[in-house]
């Protein structure tokens, strides 16, 4: 798995711990990452995701649907999942303001072993740690 | 001196509109995987 992961593009580093089954990924600086294909990338080398959590800097924008977006690059952006935190988005929403956030991306569904993975992640915003 | 300082107002206009652009990323990501031997 930790070499799978490792072959995906804007992966710089890749730290599995076998004890609690914790994977680590550094991005590379400045590099694209999709998320989607990390859960791919896993679930092709015979493991299934519990949770994929992630911390990312951007700017709070609005989508095409209206709804608030983290946008980490101009071709990269995640949908917040509305919750309190993402409440707290909605001013800076189209400002010049950039926020650092960690949030999850994704919760295996539960009951099910091997779920289908999802077409489109949201961020629950699990923290604010950072605007400027 | 006036090229000089046309060129000079550039960089700086360029260095405020690459740099915000620049530090936008994805920092990190943890995953909890369930299988792995």
């Amino acid at each position: 798995m930790k070499q799978h992961l490792g072959r995906q593009s804007g992966v710089q580093r890749v730290n599995v711990s076998l004890l609690d089954g914790k994977v680590d990924i550094t991005p590379k600086e400045d590099g694209h990452i999709d998320p989607i294909q990390l859960l791919k990338a896993t679930y092709d080398s015979g493991v299934s995701t519990a949770e994929l959590d992630l911390t990312a800097r951007g700017k709070i924008v609005k989508d095409a649907s209206g709804s608030l977006a983290l946008e980490v690059a101009p071709n990269q952006s995640f949908t917040l999942e509305p919750n309190e935190l993402s409440k707290q988005m909605e001013a800076l929403a189209g400002s010049a303001t950039e926020v650092t956030l960690r949030g999850q991306l994704y919760k295996k569904p539960a009951g099910k072993k091997k779920p289908e993975l999802p077409k489109e992640l949201k961020l629950l915003i699990l923290e604010i740690q950072k605007k400027e | 001196m006036t090229i000089n300082r046309a060129a000079l107002t550039l960089v700086l206009l360029g260095t405020l509109v690459v740099a915000p652009v620049a530090k936008a990323q994805v920092k990190h990501i943890e995953m909890r995987v369930e299988g792995m031997t």
